[in-house]
């Protein structure tokens, strides 16, 4: 057998060996839930073609959303555990569109922390296949909730801030707002009662429904909170914490002593998420581990811990973490513990053969 | 075939190829279109070297990124719409100064909360739990807003296409905001739309575009050098 053929071999049996439902969904997937779930920036990347309804399908983009989809229509509960190894298809700048992907799915575990470690087992076992030691890049979504949850400002505030983690451009646009925020004199709130009836009559006006989308009610008080927020300023120590926090990015131990001071100078109990995040750097073997304050997927469904692995070329070749707010997005109607990662085949490979 | 020659695809029809025919007439240079206006074949006088083919505006954006002629007059935003890549694969030879249009996000007057692109962002991430369903942004520039949104930050949307009347879906319940294109605003205006202060996404206008190709001859470069040297122009790559 060739080189690739014997890799080949060992990572179907790591998967096989995860104790697992093997998980086969149809090629052939309903694209309303990628783009319900993900957005336009995932959708763009779908190979999509319509039936004779109109309906959109798309070729299989992962295995994590049907998975979780099957599991849920199942009836939510049990602890479950899936693994796959196969195609999906996106479409990419550079690489074929049909490229092979491995992973795991861990929901409802009853230990969470357990379920991670697993899940980085597994991608470090993947990874190590391909002779690959791997630059290991952890994230603390739970961390970073955790700290803003506990800063001195005002609430509103928090949501905003929470929505632009993981897109450091944005987050860094809002940051100077605040912190360039003037200190105006401001006039007296605009009566409740009158926006409403202005903003009905333009609503009426422009043949705007009321009850469809944003009515009068949402608007005026986003607008009433727009107002006091310029008026409530977020404290200037607290925009200093968020800045140092998150240019916090090194070595994983020094990166969490840092934080540890960080949090100590400004009383946050940040005792529990750090411990956590220690605790998983013994599942990770002798790859060195940084931790970047900053990291975080795109997608709000992410919680706790997540992690990248990248090679010597770069790329990324396994990526996960938990997302315990994932089965709710999907229609669970409560929170499930879910954790997993995905394995870029064609790219180890393409580390092997360079 | 045996001797080069260079294709350039300008408007078929309409105010857009007036103004082509013209530009290039000031330019010493008459486009000619024997068959009239129903012939999608044409030709330069004096310039034998050049076949003049006259499509749609969005096809000349596709065949220029294709790669399928070489040079084509169309709209900066067909460039930037037609595909992701579509502005390095080709090379902007020259501003027109005509068709001058601005890809914009505009949201409803009423929307007295929302005046700049990080509103939209705060409006947008929680409209979901708010009404159980995303956001909604008619356009026929689905490519330009992906790009747009997501430099902005802001993922959580759907895109309704729009092919015509973008700026009445609002008012339909199609669509909760959208993106257009617009001359001077007044059409959004009267339908109770208004222009974000930091909305305007691409600037855009007539320009004679390059396909950029590696796998040019020696010779079409002359003809391309030799071609832009009448209008005063260089090739840059």
């Amino acid at each position: 057998m060739s080189g690739a053929a014997v890799r080949r071999v060992n990572l179907e049996a790591l998967v096989e060996a995860q104790g697992a439902t093997r998980a086969a969904p149809p090629l052939l997937l309903s694209a309303d839930a990628y783009f319900d779930l993900a957005g336009e920036e995932f959708g763009s990347r779908l190979l999509l073609t319509t039936d004779t309804t109109g309906a959109e399908h798309c070729l299989r983009p992962d295995f994590t959303l049907p998975i979780v989809q099957a599991y849920i229509a199942d009836g939510v509960g049990r602890p479950a555990a899936f693994s796959y190894l196969g195609p999906i298809f996106r479409q990419r700048e550079t690489g074929a569109a049909e490229f092979d992907q491995a992973g795991i799915e861990l929901l409802a575990q009853p230990d969470g922390e357990v379920a991670l470690d697993q899940v980085l087992t597994f991608a470090r076992a993947a990874v190590s296949i391909y002779g690959i030691t791997p630059q290991v890049r952890l994230g603390g979504v739970g961390l970073f909730e955790a700290l803003l949850v506990q800063a001195d400002m005002p609430d509103a505030w928090r949501p905003r801030i929470r929505n632009r983690f993981g897109h450091t451009e944005a987050l860094q646009r809002l940051l100077a707002r605040l912190e360039a925020a003037p200190d105006l004199p401001r006039a007296a709130q605009p009566d409740r009662d009158e926006l409403l009836e202005d903003v009905t009559a333009q609503m009426v006006s422009s043949g705007l429904s009321l009850n469809q989308g944003r009515g009068p009610a949402e608007i005026v008080d986003r607008y009433l909170e727009q107002q006091a927020l310029d008026a409530a300023h977020v404290p200037p120590a607290t925009l200093a914490l968020l800045r140092d926090y998150l240019a916090i990015s090194g070595p994983a131990l020094q990166a969490l002593t840092r934080i540890e001071a960080l949090a100590e100078r400004h009383r946050l109990m940040l005792g529990a998420p750090i411990r956590a995040i220690r605790r998983h750097l013994n599942a990770l073997g002798e790859s060195p581990v940084s931790f970047d304050a900053a990291f975080s997927p795109r997608l709000d469904y992410y919680t706790g811990i997540v992690f990248e692995m990248t090679g010597p070329r770069g790329d990324v070749l396994a990526s996960g973490g938990q997302y315990d707010r994932l089965l709710e997005r999907l229609g669970a109607t409560a929170p499930i513990a879910a954790s997993g990662c995905s394995v870029w085949v064609d790219r180890l490979e393409a580390e092997v053969r360079s | 075939m045996s001797t080069p020659s260079l294709t350039l695809a300008v408007p078929s029809k309409g105010r857009l190829e007036e103004l082509t025919r013209e530009w290039f007439a000031a330019n010493g240079l008459t486009i000619t279109r024997p068959g009239g206006a129903r012939s999608y074949l044409g030709a330069i006088e004096g310039v034998p070297e050049v076949t003049v083919r006259f499509f749609p505006a969005s096809e000349i954006a596709r065949e220029l990124i294709r790669g399928a002629i070489d040079l084509g007059v169309t709209g900066l935003d067909l460039i930037h719409e037609t595909s992701e890549t579509g502005p390095a694969a080709v090379e902007t030879l020259k501003p027109l100064g005509f068709g001058g249009a601005d890809v914009v996000v505009a949201v409803p007057e009423a929307w007295i909360d929302v005046t700049h692109m990080h509103d939209l962002a705060d409006v947008a991430s929680d409209f979901r739990s708010r009404h159980g369903r995303w956001m909604r942004i008619a356009t026929k520039y689905i490519t330009i807003t992906r790009q747009h949104f997501a430099a902005a930050g802001i993922a959580e949307y759907r895109t309704v296409e729009s092919l015509g009347a973008t700026e009445a879906a609002p008012a339909s319940g199609v669509a909760d905001i959208v993106v257009d294109i617009t001359t001077t605003g007044s059409t959004l205006a009267a339908n109770g739309l208004r222009v974000l202060e930091d909305g305007v996404m691409l600037e855009s206008q007539a320009c004679l575009f390059a396909a950029r190709r590696s796998d040019s001859s020696a010779e079409k470069r002359a003809l391309l050098a030799g071609f832009l040297g009448r209008l005063g122009l260089a090739p840059t790559a």
